[in-house]
């Protein structure tokens, strides 16, 4: 038998008082286990989109004449850019990108590839912008190529029916859609067509919520813009890829354009997670500082009612550093229980809490949040127990021999 | 003299609770052999318990000096006194004193995990005395599953543990029957004998008083020699 065979014991033995201690730490080591497995899920999720699609540049017309209704979507119509410059600005965006490798001293191999690994190709998704009247209200159908459209905005998703597959067939926003009293399988006409509505856009929160989608032949078709553009989105499809200086480029070398480095989306949304975590994390670190003021109670609580018993050990000659050690192990095994339950609790209220503050994540659990809530667990509760262990440690054996 | 164990200097104890004096020991003097088996009597509150734990290092006194196997008790650090009652001492307590989540042969073992050199494997030793004393088959019962009389063995038997020199014993034998007592005795004297532990007991029973080498008469704090 060792020291902390006696701090085992005592642990094990007084059931309730360990559980009861180990729970205060548990509840706060959950929370913020919850709260970091919650984090570290969505911004998984984010680093995945952003190393799948990389940065985006959008590209317009220079002197777009903006409507005053659609200023504030920032959508020009009226001024396009010729569908057949299209090849000419994706060569001068693919030679800025290389050079741009080239200046940050990367090996070019051969084209595609940077430092012997493979990068996809740019997406460069293009899109028609035309006003329109439908249900007697102003709005902007927009026409586009769907495949590159989807990669180009990765959140496109149809919250209701599917995306147009034939012709005839639209997609509209959200917005549009409660604006005009618009359902699933209803007809609009637009222009002098007569086209049936196969899907509602999942909300952006961007001006195609309230715009209706069909690809850009038929719309270039319908209103006689044959080789027209409004803008182009292009999607890098690769995380460290020079944007910025392709953007350069492009305004430099296209006559009638402005390509602009857009804000990329997954950094802002990666930063929302982190502010939103790191907010909660400091909540958290409050808890767990006030369930530790607990645990300090409820050990400086047992070392009272145990007076008698440290007395006695202290007549058998236990020193103090040895009373130290053995309140502190009692601490350890309290605090690896806590910890433990304090994991498997906040394991669980990820699943719940997770999918309240960000949708569609997916909780990882990794080993790192057990090492974690156990280190959370056993390091506060012996922070706690620091001073009730050398309060115990110096106690006179007369002192605690009057308690009987 | 040269084989002392124990040497009381004019020790007094007074405790001062509010307006009152208690004067627990007064101008104590003793001079114990090394080997010898001292017995005290004296009435409740005469201040026996008192005088244990003054030499015991539990009590500090007033004035005077303990001096035990040549160490000056009241002049010891922390370290010093906590050493001093692991490798020198064995207390047997009026009162109920094992720790209630340890086993008994635990209990036993306790005080062997506070010496610093600890390697051996003292449970052999443990369960010896305990069955020298009959309680072979008690040695995994917790404090609670034991009789009193029980439990007041298995503290006798965690005295021994560490082959101290001095018994410091405040009636051990209190809560036993005849048989028990006298077993316990029995044992006392071989230890006493082949050890040559000395032995200071603590005992209303003048029966067992008078089986000892000397008898000190405790009266109002005074100690006075004979019986
Ligand atoms: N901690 C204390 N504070 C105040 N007075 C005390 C304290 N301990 C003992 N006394 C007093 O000192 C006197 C001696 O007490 P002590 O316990 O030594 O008696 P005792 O001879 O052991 O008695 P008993 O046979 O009943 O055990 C008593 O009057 C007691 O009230
Ligand atoms: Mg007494």
């Amino acid at each position: 038998m060792k020291i902390y065979h006696i701090a085992l014991k005592e642990v094990s033995k007084r059931k309730i008082r360990t559980i009861y201690t180990s729970f205060g730490i548990a509840i706060a080591v959950s929370m913020l286990i919850s709260v970091m497995i919650t984090a570290s899920s969505g911004q998984r999720e984010v680093f995945q989109v952003i190393a799948r699609y990389g940065h985006s540049l959008s590209i317009v017309p220079v002197d777009t004449q903006t409507q005053q209704s659609l200023k504030s979507f920032g959508i020009g119509t009226g001024t396009y850019i010729p569908e057949a410059s299209l090849p000419e600005i994706e060569r001068v965006y693919q030679s800025a990108i290389i050079a741009g490798w080239e200046k940050m001293g990367a090996l070019i191999f051969q084209e595609g590839t940077i430092g012997g690994a493979a990068f996809p190709p740019p997406t460069f998704a293009p899109r028609l912008y035309e006003e329109t009247t439908v249900k007697g209200k102003d709005v902007v159908a927009g026409g586009v190529v769907l495949d590159k459209e989807l990669i180009a905005r990765f959140w496109w998703d149809v919250a209701e029916g599917r995306f147009m597959e034939h012709e005839g067939e639209v997609v509209i926003g959200r917005l549009f859609a409660v604006g005009t009293e618009t359902k699933l399988g209803d007809t609009v006409d637009i222009g002098r067509n007569k086209m049936r509505v196969v899907g509602i856009l999942r909300e952006t929160d961007s001006p195609d919520d309230y715009m209706v989608f069909m690809p850009i032949k038929t719309l270039q078709t319908l209103f006689n813009k044959q080789g027209k553009i409004s803008m182009i989105n292009v999607r890098a499809m690769c995380p460290k890829c020079p944007v910025g200086e392709a953007a350069v480029e492009i305004n430099k070398k296209i006559l009638g354009v402005r390509a602009t480095s857009q804000m990329e989306i997954a950094t802002a949304q990666s930063q929302i997670f982190q502010k939103t975590a790191a907010l909660l994390v400091s909540f958290v670190v409050a808890a767990l500082i006030i369930s530790s003021i607990g645990v300090f109670n409820i050990i400086l609580g047992s070392i009272h009612s145990r007076l008698r018993d440290i007395g006695l050990l202290k007549t058998m000659g236990a020193s103090k550093g040895q009373l130290i050690r053995l309140f502190l192990y009692e601490a350890l095994f309290i605090g690896i229980t806590g910890g433990v339950i304090g994991f498997v609790i906040g394991s669980g209220l990820s699943y719940v809490v997770g999918p309240i503050l960000f949708k569609d994540i997916v909780i990882k659990i990794s080993p790192k949040f057990f090492a974690i809530a156990l280190l959370l667990g056993t390091i506060t509760t012996i922070a706690a127990s620091i001073y009730p262990a050398t309060y115990a440690s110096k106690i006179r054996v007369a002192e605690a021999f009057k308690s009987l | 003299m040269s084989d002392s164990i124990l040497v009381i200097k004019d020790v007094w104890k007074t405790y001062e609770i509010g307006d009152e004096r208690i004067e627990a020991l007064q101008a104590i003097n003793l001079d114990i052999e090394k080997g010898s088996f001292i017995s005290i009597i004296g009435h409740s509150g005469s201040g026996k318990t008192t005088l244990l734990s003054v030499i015991g290092g539990l009590t500090e006194p007033t004035q005077g000096s303990v001096s035990l196997d040549g160490a000056d008790v009241w002049k010891l650090n922390d370290a010093g006194l906590s050493a001093l009652r692991n490798e020198k001492l064995g207390f047997i307590f009026q009162f109920s004193s094992l720790i209630p989540t340890l086993r008994a042969i635990d209990n036993v073992a306790l005080p062997y995990i506070f010496q610093k050199r600890n390697n051996t494997d003292i449970y052999g030793r443990a369960e010896k005395i305990l069955s020298i004393l009959g309680l072979s088959k008690k040695l995994n019962s917790f404090p609670s599953e034991l009789s009193g009389g029980q439990q007041r063995r298995v503290a006798i038997a965690r005295a021994f543990i560490n082959r101290p020199s001095i018994i410091l014993a405040d009636e051990p034998t209190g809560d036993l029957d005849a048989q028990s007592e006298s077993e316990v005795m029995e044992f006392f004297s071989e230890i006493n004998e082949k050890e040559k532990t000395t032995f200071l007991l603590v005992t209303h029973n003048m029966e067992l008083a008078g089986m000892t080498d000397r008898i000190y008469r405790m009266k109002d704090g005074i100690l006075t020699n004979g019986g």
